[in-house]
């Protein structure tokens, strides 16, 4: 099977989640091609990467070439297929001017065949909704947790028409799939939840799996943005603080808002207890993991949070807010421990009650979360669930 | 130097500038200070007295042109001290345009040289260095919230100008006394700082206070553009607390500017669309008729210096709910003239708020009363008038 992969960009060394999908799908003897706006048209172990056409850059009389030469090569190779493309952004009530416009941006998709296209983002298939009907492809999308917690905020009712083209939808988590389902997607489309896995030979076991330090190390991964609610977490440990309890807290993660969370921890007076790494490598994270006692996750939401995965791995205690993602993520009392959203009280109840646990306990929570890991989130399972993914699509046809 | 030749230049880069300003200017003006003001010009303004503006153009050439008279006099001044300033801010700015830009702020300053400098945004120290190499005259820094108490612990940058200019500055003019202290971090002597606290107009002292009923939901409002530093998430959750517990509220924030995704994000997972209203920001008798149709006025921010709205709706006999962030716990008392909170603790702000919405009118009326009394003893326009016509004067001898 021949399957065209619309990725914002080309997935880096270590978003290993689409490398290994990739790498799947090809040593399942399908064909694939990453239909992507960064990066050189060129093979990459054992896919094909097709270059979007520039939409910035060169001002408005380069971009006025590339279109007329985008619509040339259209005519002379895929005239049926721009012609049916348009035909269908017509009737999907859009103007003229935007259907030429979004025919220049599908422009690199419509021009090859493939019998499935799929969107690694639902925000990724915007605009782009009408590129698998035009080549008569089978048209599957990947919720992740911006596409459905944060991007409809600010753009309701944006996902209105790629409901209507949906052939098959992966969701990482239950949880986006059923929000999906409120926000108009219909139940009647096949589904299947695929989580995130973990590359368990990159994140492993940690000596002394459940042990805890004195100061206790905690540790976050994760960008500085609103939705990781950065601000819980210090409210939490100043309250361990207040109470007498050492610890020290290590953030890996860069994003827009340092400066609020660094006032945070100013005002919660631990900025000697705090250490901001930036962003980590993979080989750094798992180092930091290995290093450090407890997981702490205070995300208002999240898709999945495949860092509270990887913690479970290295048999990290995870201390994790119940965000709906979570909660799928880690077994309450069994592999880590649920705090309430939002409340540093809780968190901080629950951080104070794992570090008293008897060691034996903690140790028993931390290797039910490797094993859990072990069982149940390999690559070798989620190459599997893909490949299960796109047959069943394309039987469906 | 006597008074009517104390010449004082009250500097924020703007002209009209924030409402607090434009107060000082008019207040020092009718007080037969000479005032001057530089910067650029957003609109035309008169003010009464002796106020003279020297605007700097903000079109190129215009500007150009100014530099080129502006650095002509300074030359016949003094050639070394001009050579000093430019070669110093050549080198500090990465384009011509700044280049031009920063020498148009500067110039007209350093020929003017003003007995006084009175720089009203600390952060100026890092935007313009050589202003406080070159001016002869008594400089003046006022220290106001964002620029003392989060910015510097983000930039470093900021934080080494403020120790690097602050012990050559000779006066600071604090707005609490929390800041004051902050401020004696980055080497604002405490000794030179004068707290003059904000004020309220005083026709809110003038109109009689709103009389207190109680009637169906508790009527709850927030003033203040969208910026984390205000805390609404925060709000929201003590919202969240209070619709769980049974307690009818209806919230309304008045907010200039689009509403975040985060703020956004939590209407909707505590579903309070009906309950809270976002207001666009209104002008100032309206927002005034709106906050004395609340039961009380809340103010959830993490960062204030002394917010003015909470002294105006004490002026006005609303009850105020505010955290104890910067300088509020020098005018709130709580449940004397208000009620006050820990930073970022909903649910105490969730627990005054139900304690206030079940105290009877009589024990409001106290409460609002002493607010008043509050308001009249120490944030008159009077009162800062005469405070900063000693601080200059003090100054100047």
């Amino acid at each position: 099977m021949k399957i065209g992969l619309v990725l914002p960009e080309l997935p880096q060394y270590s978003e290993t989640f689409f490398n290994m999908k990739i790498k799947g799908l090809a040593e399942n003897g399908h064909e694939v091609i990453v239909f992507t706006s960064e990066g050189k048209e060129t093979e990459r172990s054992g896919f094909r990467v097709v270059r979007a056409l520039p939409t910035s850059g060169k001002g408005k009389a380069g971009i006025a070439v590339n279109m007329a030469t985008a619509y040339a090569k259209l005519l002379s190779g895929s005239f049926p297929e721009a012609r049916r493309f348009l035909e269908l952004e017509r009737n999907s009530g859009r103007s003229k001017r935007e259907a030429m416009k979004n025919l220049y941006l599908n422009a690199h998709i419509i021009s090859h065949r493939t019998d499935v296209l799929h969107f690694g983002f639902a925000t990724t298939a915007l605009k782009r909704e009408n590129a698998a009907a035009a080549t008569g492809a089978k048209m599957s999308v990947s919720f992740r947790g911006f596409d459905i917690n944060v991007y409809p905020l600010k753009h309701p009712g944006c996902y209105s028409l790629l409901w209507k083209r949906l052939d098959k939808v992966h969701s990482i988590s239950g949880y986006l799939y059923t929000k999906a389902i409120g926000m108009g997607l219909s139940a009647g489309i096949p589904h299947m939840k695929i989580t995130p896995a973990v590359d368990l030979r990159s994140f492993p076991l940690k000596d002394a799996p459940g042990s805890i330090h004195n100061p206790v190390r905690i540790f976050t991964v994760g960008r500085l943005n609103w939705i990781k609610d950065y601000e819980t977490a210090v409210s939490a440990l100043g309250i361990l603080k207040r109470k007498g309890v050492r610890f020290t807290y290590d953030i890996a993660g860069e994003g827009p808002e340092m400066e609020r969370i660094r006032f945070a921890v100013h005002q919660a007076g631990i900025e000697d207890d705090v250490t901001f790494h930036g962003k980590l490598s993979h080989e750094k994270t798992s180092d930091m993991m290995r290093r450090s006692d407890i997981y702490l996750q205070t995300s208002m939401q999240e898709g999945f949070c495949v860092s509270a995965l990887e913690a479970q791995a290295t048999g990290l205690l995870c201390v994790v807010s119940d965000a709906d993602g979570l909660k799928e993520n880690v077994v309450d009392g069994v592999t880590g421990f649920f705090a309430e959203r939002r409340s540093p009280r809780s968190f901080a109840e629950r951080l104070i009650s794992v570090i008293g646990m008897e060691e034996a306990v903690r140790r028993e929570i931390a290797m039910n979360a490797r094993m859990r890991l072990e069982k149940d989130f390999t690559y070798e399972r989620q190459k599997e669930l893909f490949n299960d993914f796109f047959s069943g699509l394309n039987k469906a046809a | 130097m006597r008074k009517e030749e104390l010449t004082v230049a009250i500097y924020s880069g703007n002209i009209p500038s924030t409402t607090f300003i434009e107060n000082l200017i008019e207040g020092m003006a009718e007080s037969g200070m000479n005032i001057v003001l530089f910067g650029k010009m957003n609109r035309r303004v008169s003010y009464y007295g002796n106020v003279k503006i020297i605007p700097t153009p903000q079109n190129t050439p215009a500007l150009a042109l100014f530099v080129l008279k502006e650095s002509v006099k300074m030359i016949a001044r003094d050639r070394r001290k001009f050579a000093k300033l430019y070669s110093s801010v050549r080198k500090r700015t990465g384009s011509p345009r700044q280049f031009l830009r920063d020498m148009g702020a500067m110039l007209p300053i350093i020929n003017e040289d003003p007995g006084i400098f009175h720089v009203q945004w600390a952060k100026t120290v890092q935007v313009y260095p050589e202003l406080f190499e070159h001016l002869t005259g008594k400089i003046a820094v006022s220290l106001r919230g964002a620029h003392i108490n989060y910015s510097p612990l983000n930039d470093p940058s900021l934080a080494d100008a403020y120790r690097k200019y602050f012990p050559g500055v000779s006066a600071f003019h604090a707005v609490s006394e929390a800041i004051k202290l902050e401020a004696a971090k980055y080497g604002a002597d405490p000794d030179k700082t004068t707290v003059i606290h904000t004020s309220v107009r005083d026709e809110l002292m003038n109109t009689p206070p709103k009389e207190v009923k109680r009637d169906g939901k508790f009527r709850l409002i927030s003033v203040g553009r969208f910026h984390w530093k205000k805390g609404y998430h925060y709000g929201l959750d003590a919202m969240n607390i209070l619709k769980k517990k049974g307690v009818e509220c209806q919230y309304d924030i008045v907010a200039q500017g689009d509403v975040p995704e985060e703020i956004q994000f939590l209407l909707n997972e505590y579903d309070l669309n009906n309950s809270v209203s976002i207001l666009p920001g209104m002008e100032h008798s309206k927002l005034m008729e709106k906050v004395r149709s609340s039961d009380a006025l809340l103010l959830p921010s993490v960062e204030e210096g002394i917010a003015n709205v909470v002294l105006e709706a004490m002026a006005a006999g609303v009850p105020v709910l505010t955290t104890d962030c910067g300088g509020m716990n020098e005018v709130v008392k709580d449940g004397e003239n208000g009620f006050i909170t820990r930073v970022r603790d909903a649910e105490a702000m969730a627990a005054k708020v139900e304690l206030l919405a079940r105290m009877n009118p009589e024990q409001v009326s106290s409460i609002t009363g002493s607010a008043r009394e509050t308001v009249r003893m120490g944030f008159t326009r009077e009162l800062q008038k005469k405070n900063f016509a000693a601080f200059y004067n003090k100054l100047a001898a």
